[in-house]
């Protein structure tokens, strides 16, 4: 398998519950899935533990045979190879599109940067907003930039947090057809987030759903 | 027309008032250029000729470094504070701030007794130690102690902004930077700097126009500055015009200043596209990165806090027999009714501007509220002889008046009160309550001024029954941060206070000229204190308001 999470387990500081309980879950490499559930349900937290922006209390991460993390292991985020789409998309706000994107690729030389930034450029169709600053773009087209700019590395995995949460609803139909698009050309691992089983349906390969920690069922149905 | 016509219709108390407060600020401002059109005095010559270039050079020697300095440290203290956690981080984030407590000039008298000959560090080593230092290594009064001083006691202001501005990014702006693969050191010069630009730039401009505002540091140390300059020609050799003339200078000084400011600032605003979605997770430091943090963090915190704390409240302990007496109490209630007199007049033309402004929302009330904040970028010794000139000219126009009332009055009456004087601090702190009053007012809103318009009251009316209660908060931290101002003034006291009138700050600058530093103990103790319960004041309310 190309993602194995076993027995992930997440507690906040300050809290005696849960939020998260011996997740098992596994992913083949090139596989779109959707993870669906009400907010509180704690997935964000789990994409934020794959990234190692958390730290999980319990449990073991390997992408593509290597340990993010288990009991002795534990790779900071920069260590990890992993992209990141944030709800808010997190562009630098004072970079422009091009220098977003090279953001993530100072450790390519300068030739195969700029080879890299036009082929994320070309798959996210923005290429004549290169120069252009973030504030200077719709919702639709930040959000593609933040696409590139998290693909542009060649991560090992993709991951997206609410990627249809900041958009008008008339436009969510042809974004989500878009980023489909977009994903299935890159031909990258995929996870996102959502509490929209119509997103879910759409994009996926494969939904995953999970359930608040109150309820005793079991935590992962597949749909 | 139409523009007088859009004003008409806003003539009432509110824009009569404001119209007074802003020409009394003007007019105290242009008295000083003036200067520069009317054939210079023979002491003039000698000053351009050798004195200014001196002048020029150490203004400039201490803004630079202090400046250079402040940013640094205080950008660096920011960013630990702002991003990790570290023994003890909770207590400093507050402690940073305390400096502000302590005037530059308290802060430059403190660490002289402390490192001279008598001292407790030289002393200490000679007496315990054996060891006889050569004392020019302690000497701390010339520029690079200045620096030291300014630097120590000035951090605040960059700290708090830069932190503030820190803590309302966006997490999510810093997890994208690590998962692109930099490490925090890089994230700090690539990303959190260069959006930070404006306020770093906003925390140093103030130190550097608080640099260029000391005469008591400045003075005491044998530095010869523009202040020290402008109390000289006046003081020393009785010659306003080339005091005008320095003070004319300096001003310029200040608006080159101002004006880079705003080109450095840039006009780019980076905020559209980042939400606050999620706030900052601090990042816990282990192992010796933890330690070091820690250090620095104390290390910052003994030598512009605790060190000048203790020393005084040591001095104290040993003098306030000394001190204690009748006339110290005439001191204190010589500050305290000064400076609530002063502070009382701030607030109530700061609302009148501010109320002005957001009613009318012209061209005119703008410009107004800008005037108003100008004079806080103002250096006390420029304010000064501004209102020095301008009293003396109404003293002379109204000589008339005072031969009606008293046909034995002197030529001078205003121009010997402490009217002259609370004037004075009026324009130098009337941009701190109204900074205050406005961003409530911005807080507020229109609705409920609108709202109460239609149910049929009038401006004045809906002010007294909305708004000024809906205020109150604004105004009580306007009037606090104000009243510590005037309580720790020092260069518009000197000047311009009437004969044998001594506040706290000056009885401090005397003792201290007097080679009498542990006899400043307590008046200084006391003018911190008020500031501490200050600073505690509004931080309690700011945390109220943050939930």
């Amino acid at each position: 398998m190309y993602v194995q999470i076993r027995d992930l387990t997440f507690r906040y500081k300050n809290s005696d519950e849960d939020i998260l309980k011996n997740l098992n879950l596994d992913i083949m490499q090139g596989e779109v899935i959707s993870v669906l559930g009400q907010s509180g349900s704690g997935k964000s937290t789990l994409l934020r533990m794959i990234a190692g922006l958390e730290k999980p209390s319990k449990g073991t991460i390997i992408i593509d045979n290597k340990i993010m993390v288990d009991r002795d292991t534990f790779l900071f985020p920069e260590e990890r190879g992993v992209g990141m789409v944030f709800q808010d998309y997190a562009l630098f706000p004072h970079l422009n599109v091009e220098k977003n994107i090279r953001y993530g690729l100072h450790s390519f030389s300068k030739k195969e940067q700029s080879k890299r930034l036009q082929e994320v450029l070309e798959l996210v169709n923005l290429t004549e907003f290169a120069k252009r600053y973030p504030h200077e773009l719709s919702g639709g087209q930040q959000q593609r930039v933040a696409l590139a700019r998290a693909l542009a590395p060649k991560p090992s995995v993709l991951l997206l947090d609410e990627p249809f949460s900041n958009l008008d609803a008339d436009l969510k139909g042809r974004i989500r057809i878009e980023l489909g698009r977009i994903i299935r050309q890159s031909g990258i691992t995929s996870i996102f987030v959502t509490h929209d089983q119509e997103d879910s349906r759409a994009i996926a390969d494969r939904v995953v759903f999970l359930e608040s920690q109150n309820h005793k069922s079991p935590l992962i149905k597949s749909l | 027309m139409r523009f007088i016509k859009v004003n008409l219709r806003f003539l009432n108390v509110w824009s009569i008032f404001s119209f007074l407060f802003v020409l009394g600020i003007i007019f105290s401002n242009l008295l000083v250029f003036t200067s520069l059109f009317q054939a210079p005095s023979e002491n003039w010559e000698h000053i351009k000729e050798y004195l200014l270039a001196d002048y020029i050079k150490n203004t400039l020697l201490l803004i630079t470094f202090t400046g250079t300095f402040t940013f640094l440290i205080g950008t660096s203290l920011a960013w630990l504070i702002s991003f990790y956690d570290f023994p003890l981080r909770n207590f400093y984030k507050l402690a940073f701030i305390l400096p502000l407590a302590i005037p530059t000039y308290i802060g430059a008298y403190t660490y002289t007794g402390l490192l001279n000959y008598t001292g407790i560090v030289q002393s200490s080593l000679r007496n315990y130690l054996n060891y006889q230092v050569n004392p020019k290594l302690f000497d701390i009064m010339n520029i690079g102690g200045a620096v030291f001083i300014f630097t120590l006691f000035l951090l605040p202001y960059v700290y708090t902004i830069v932190s503030s501005f820190f803590q309302n990014q966006s997490s999510s702006l810093i997890e994208t930077a690590r998962l692109l693969g930099r490490k925090p050191l890089n994230i700090l010069l690539t990303i959190l700097l260069p959006l930070a630009r404006p306020a770093i730039i906003g925390g140093v401009s103030l130190v550097v126009l608080e640099v260029l505002n000391d005469y008591g540091v400045v003075k005491y140390f044998g530095i010869t500055t523009f202040s020290t300059a402008i109390f000289k020609s006046w003081f020393g050799m009785g010659d306003i015009d080339s005091a005008i003339r320095l003070a004319a200078s300096l001003l310029i000084i200040v608006f080159f200043i101002l004006t880079l400011e705003k080109m450095v600032r840039g006009r780019k605003r980076f905020d559209s596209s980042t939400s606050k979605l999620r706030p900052i997770t601090l990042q816990k430091l282990s192992g010796y990165k933890a330690l070091l943090a820690f250090t620095y963090s104390f290390l910052i915190f003994s030598l512009s806090f605790l060190i000048p704390i203790l020393q005084l409240l040591y001095w104290s302990l040993i003098t306030y027999n000394n001190v204690l007496n009748n006339k110290f109490w005439q001191l204190l209630v010589n500050s305290i009714s000064v400076a609530l007199v002063a502070t009382c007049t701030i607030v109530f033309a700061s609302v009148i501007v501010a109320n002005f402004q957001r009613i009318s929302g012209t061209k005119l009330s703008k410009a107004y509220a800008k005037i108003t904040t100008f004079g806080y970028s103002i250096p006390g010794a420029v304010i000064a002889i501004g209102v020095m000139v301008l009293f003396i000219s109404l003293d002379r126009k109204l000589f008339w008046f005072y031969n009606i009332v008293n046909p034995e009055s002197a030529e001078l009456v205003l121009s010997m009160s402490l009217a002259m004087l609370i004037f004075a601090y009026v324009i130098r702190f009337l941009a701190i309550g109204f900074n205050s009053v406005q961003t409530g007012f911005e807080k507020i809103g229109k609705k409920f001024f609108e709202a109460s318009r239609t149910l049929g009251m009038t401006t004045t009316k809906t002010f007294f029954k909305i708004d000024l209660p809906m205020l109150k908060p604004a105004l009580v931290g306007g009037f606090v941060l104000a009243f510590v101002d005037v309580l720790k003034e020092l260069p518009l006291t000197l000047i311009l206070r009437p004969f044998n009138f001594d506040t706290l700050a000056t009885k401090v600058y005397q003792y201290a000229s007097d080679e009498m530093i542990p006899e400043a103990g307590v008046p200084s103790l006391i003018i911190i204190v008020v500031s501490l319960i200050s600073i505690f004041l509004l931080n309690k309310m700011i945390m109220k308001e943050e939930g």
